[in-house]
């Protein structure tokens, strides 16, 4: 029963012996990063696998005043892509972080402790306060190389996210106020006599801090910027989880606190389909004018983004399963794809689009890593983008947005356009370019690990569905959820 | 019973008034932490009750205060806290790599 616990807190206290580990040996630093991953990724199939039916872990047996975490399939999804980056992240980042290492890799830790307890946490506040912990270490995360860029770009992240966060905090506040708990089954069931106008003003709160950390468009103007700036790991974990807990989060509390009813009737899943279609075409065509590939890929991450709120926004069972399907797979093939664009900077100094020209017959393999994942996220079978795109496609359908439908298949040729870009000047001919350094097997095999989820989840996508297929039941009903969640 | 809350309001579009329309790093972060205190200034607020005492479980006080936003603001005094030691941390930085803590004159990146 304590596992839930132990995913929060055994990052935590890893953090805090790295950093007391960090003065004395090396060795030992770098043997409790190992042991500490292992474990945390036995505690992480332990608590996926229990997480159908849900249940509910309550901190010091305070019941409903105290802390609950809560598992459900929604957060199961959401801890196995934090087993699957997380680990690869760290093993990668080992032998490619020079400047930094060791604050890294203690950083990276207290991040995931924040993400971890941003998606177990059944609480208004916790939610916040994890919130911070997870944006926090990200600010760190931005300035770790040092230059100017990183640090003006943190800056900015900074300000904007904390503005953010202020809504966050204004709206739990509001909340609280009208309700007098911060249990969100208990409140959902408050909320159902609260006028629907204060409610509403609510929700816009939360969608505008939230859509700040998610990067919707007119509010995404930080993210490239970061993403130019921090090194190629922190990248990986930036697309990967969190943006992506910030859209896990806003999910939760629309479908959970104020209910499917109430989004329908206040009309804010037109709002939102309509947001992502715009996210997407903006994105995608920013991402066409890019030279930089780490700022390209950032587009392409707030594109995606846009896919992914279409999903979840419909409102009805199969968007909610291609948008979080899409959200797993956006993880991984983004993570590919940095990964690639990381060894690529690490042998050669590359990340202009001119600079990687001819590498696709200097390291075939890894070029044909990149290929993949980009035919992956633009979305051609039989790579798993196809099918998690293919799934919302027909959700949209179903829920009557044909033209979303019709703009998905627009972004798709969108994306073609500069992912064919990138891959023809990878295999245009050129002259000798001498290494640098030569990447070594500890850069090579996380890669490959990701490439190889990109088709395996392709082929087989009833692997990952079977857990998938269980999130609408806690989402579009959240009178189930609340049962749980009280009884618990 | 009003007025506290105007100024909370008050404090509240100040702060963003000042993050939004100044140029100098320092005031951004004065914003900053202006908004932070209107909002514990408000979680304070929808606690208070005339007369009552702390939250003691005793019969002889029947007029307690809410203690759930008391512990909420301590929280979110520490976030803020530790918000404002980063962003300062980030101005010295740039003032010492530019020299200036004007926005307009530190743009490297183009958004």
């Amino acid at each position: 029963m304590e596992s839930a616990v132990w995913i929060i807190l055994l990052p935590l206290l890893t953090a805090f012996f790295l950093g007391i580990f960090k003065l004395y040996s090396d060795k030992l630093f770098y043997s409790l990063v190992i042991v500490s991953m292992v474990i945390y990724l036995y505690l992480l199939i332990l608590v996926i696998n229990d997480s159908y039916p849900p249940k509910v872990y309550s901190i010091g047996n305070w019941g409903l005043l105290g802390i609950n975490l809560m598992v459900d399939s929604f957060s199961a999804m959401f801890l196995l892509i934090i087993a699957i980056l997380f680990i690869t992240v760290i093993i990668f980042s080992l032998n490619y972080i020079k400047v930094n290492k060791h604050k890294f890799i203690i950083l990276t830790y207290v991040m995931i402790a924040g993400i971890a307890g941003m998606v177990l946490t059944a609480d208004l506040f916790n939610l916040y306060v994890f919130l911070e912990v997870s944006s926090m270490s990200s600010y760190a995360l931005t300035a770790i190389k040092k230059t100017d860029k990183s640090i003006e770009s943190s800056f900015k992240y900074l300000i904007m996210s904390t503005f953010g966060s202020f809504f966050i905090l204004l709206a739990t506040i509001l909340t609280y106020y009208l309700t007098g708990t911060l249990n969100m089954a208990e409140i959902s069931l408050e909320f159902k006599s609260v006028p629907f106008m204060i409610k509403s003003t609510i929700m816009f709160f939360f969608i505008f801090g939230y859509g700040i950390k998610i990067g919707l468009v007119p509010l995404h103007a930080w993210m490239p910027d970061s993403y130019e700036a921090s090194p190629i790991p922190y990248n990986v974990l930036s697309s990967g989880l969190v943006m992506k807990s910030a859209i896990y989060a806003l999910i939760r509390l629309l479908y959970v606190i104020f209910g499917v009813e109430f989004l329908t009737e206040s009309g804010i899943l037109n709002i939102g389909v309509f947001w992502g279609v715009l996210t997407f075409i903006i994105a995608h065509t920013l991402a066409y004018q890019q030279s930089n590939l780490n700022r390209l890929l950032g587009y392409s991450s707030i594109a995606q983004i846009g896919y992914i709120t279409i999903g979840l926004f419909l409102g009805n069972e199969k968007g909610l399963i291609g948008g979080s399907f899409h959200i797993l797979n956006h993880g991984i093939m983004k993570g590919t794809l940095f990964l690639v664009l990381g060894i690529f900077y690490y042998s050669l100094k590359a990340d202009e689009i001119e600079d990687i020209q001819g590498l696709g017959y200097k390291f075939p393999v890894l070029s044909f890593t990149f290929v993949v994942a980009a035919l992956a996220i633009v979305g051609l079978p039989p790579f798993n983008g196809f099918i998690s795109k293919w799934l919302i496609i027909e959700a949209a359908i179903e829920a009557g947005f044909f033209y979303a439908a019709f703009f998905i298949l627009v972004g798709t040729f969108l994306s073609l356009t500069y992912y064919l870009k990138v891959i023809i000047k990878l295999y245009t001919k050129t002259e000798k370019k001498t290494l640098i350094e030569k990447p070594d097997l500890s850069l090579k095999l996380p890669t490959f690990f990701l490439g190889s989820l990109c088709i395996l989840f392709g082929i087989v996508p009833s692997l990952p569905l079977s857990l998938i297929n269980n999130i609408p039941k806690f989402l579009l009903n959240n009178s189930e959820y609340i049962r749980i969640l009280l009884g618990g | 019973m009003e007025l506290p809350y105007v100024v909370v309001i008050i404090l509240f579009y100040l702060g963003i008034y000042t993050i939004i329309m100044n140029k100098n790093l320092i005031k951004i972060v004065v914003g900053v932490n202006i908004v932070e205190s209107s909002l514990i200034l408000l979680l304070i607020l929808i606690s208070f009750k005339l007369g009552g005492t702390a939250p003691i479980l005793d019969r002889k006080y029947e007029l307690v205060v809410d203690p759930i936003p008391q512990a909420l603001a301590l929280t979110a005094i520490v976030i803020g806290g530790s918000l404002i030691a980063v962003m300062l941390a980030l101005v010295i930085k740039i003032y010492k790599r530019y020299g200036t803590l004007n926005v307009d004159e530190i743009r490297k990146l183009r958004g």
